[in-house]
């Protein structure tokens, strides 16, 4: 295979679009299908402060690596979760990210400030905490997001994990969901900030590349706690399509984007429009406690419960 | 060759003559995987040798993000 570019021996074949790239021509590509979609969905302006979710992950940080490289003020934020090792390893990852290129990179710890952690948070049906750690993530992004002045929330989500989404919600006709689902989520309050995800186009593998490509030291294994989540298993089979027809998960995507959304009811891409503040914690939120601060009480007695097994 | 498979370092040997053979062989979607020889990723048409020293990278992260 040759470079779409200068014609030389490729390293990276994009089968969507029938095309490859060598290692030197590679990130330029990438980096220039970010800027397509932050353009094209008025995502950010340059002037604009953008706070980049931070995992230690590919995604995460390719996307806080291609902004930077891109010109934009990207600070990161990293959420300590407390899953054992991977935590730490993660951390380390982020941590060594930004002071090798002398980046800020804001934290919380979730065990210190809200006293729990991730584990503490297994949904009881599925024995996975995965929901309730997307909520924590939201929640501490957001709000960080808000104290600091930041104008945008950027997220590493990619196409892999779009399709996978909108997968799981279309088999379980989850509409609300649906009609939430899309690059960019604007601002319907004050406090909550404006989200996007500009790597909603490119698939993981690219990602992937992206970051080997550009000598990324991101952390390699799965979560721990994400083993046997659905998320994983919808990927794998949309892969298995993708095996036999390149370019089913982009047109599954960006066709519902372009044409599926506007069928939904509510389908107009914004976060929610009835919010008030959570007597609580003074988050927005549609009810009267939000649902951070439920779910942040369950977890605390949980961390409690824990506690006291072991003191005894 | 020697195909070294991340993020476990699984070792194994498998006879392929190219990189869409081997990940064939190994049973990975070409979409959730990436082949490394050195330094380079490489594309599914390029031929191996019994003496590559190969690994295999997944792509694939998963939970709610």
């Amino acid at each position: 295979m040759r470079c779409h570019a200068c014609r030389g021996p490729a390293n990276v074949e994009i089968r969507r679009s029938r095309t490859a790239y060598c290692a030197r021509c590679y990130p330029a590509w990438f980096r220039t299908q970010v800027q397509e979609r932050i353009d094209h969905e008025r995502m950010f302006r340059r002037d604009q402060g953008i706070l980049v979710a931070v995992s230690g992950g590919k995604d995460s940080l390719a996307l806080w690596h291609a902004l930077t490289e891109l010109g934009y003020r990207a600070d990161g934020m990293y959420i300590r979760l407390g899953i054992g090792d991977y935590s730490q390893r993660s951390q380390a990852k982020s941590e060594a990210f930004a002071s090798e290129r002398g980046l800020t990179l804001h934290q919380v710890d979730l065990k210190e400030a809200q006293g729990f952690a991730v584990p503490d948070l297994l949904d009881t049906r599925s024995g996975k905490p995965c929901a309730a750690c997307g909520t924590v993530k939201r929640y501490h992004f957001n709000k960080v997001a808000a104290d600091l002045g930041y104008e945008v929330v950027a997220t590493g989500h990619n196409l892999d994990d779009e399709a996978a989404t909108l997968f799981g919600n279309v088999m379980h006709w989850n509409v609300d969901y649906l009609g939430r689902q899309g690059p960019v989520l604007a601002s319907t309050h004050p406090k909550l900030v404006r989200k996007v995800k500009p790597l909603y186009r490119l698939s993981e593998r690219e990602t992937a590349a992206y970051a080997i490509i550009e000598r990324l030291d991101y952390i390699l294994e799965e979560c721990p706690m994400a083993k046997g989540a659905k998320s994983l298993a919808y990927k794998g089979m949309l892969n298995a399509l993708e095996e036999e027809q390149p370019g089913a998960k982009y047109g599954f995507l960006v066709g519902f984007l372009k044409q599926g959304r506007h069928a939904v009811p509510g389908g107009d891409f914004d976060q929610a429009t009835d919010l008030r503040e959570c007597t609580r914690c003074g988050q927005p939120t549609t009810g009267e406690l939000c649902a951070y601060c439920k779910m942040a009480d369950r977890g605390r007695k949980k961390s409690a419960s824990k506690a006291a097994k072991y003191a005894r | 060759m020697r195909v070294t498979i991340l993020p476990d370092r699984e070792v194994r040997e498998v006879d392929a003559r190219s990189v869409g053979e081997l990940l064939k062989t190994l049973g990975l979607h070409r979409d959730a995987h990436l082949v490394v020889r050195g330094q380079d990723i490489l594309t599914s048409d390029v031929s191996l040798s019994e003496a590559d020293q190969i690994e295999v990278w997944p792509v694939i992260s998963g939970g709610r993000r």
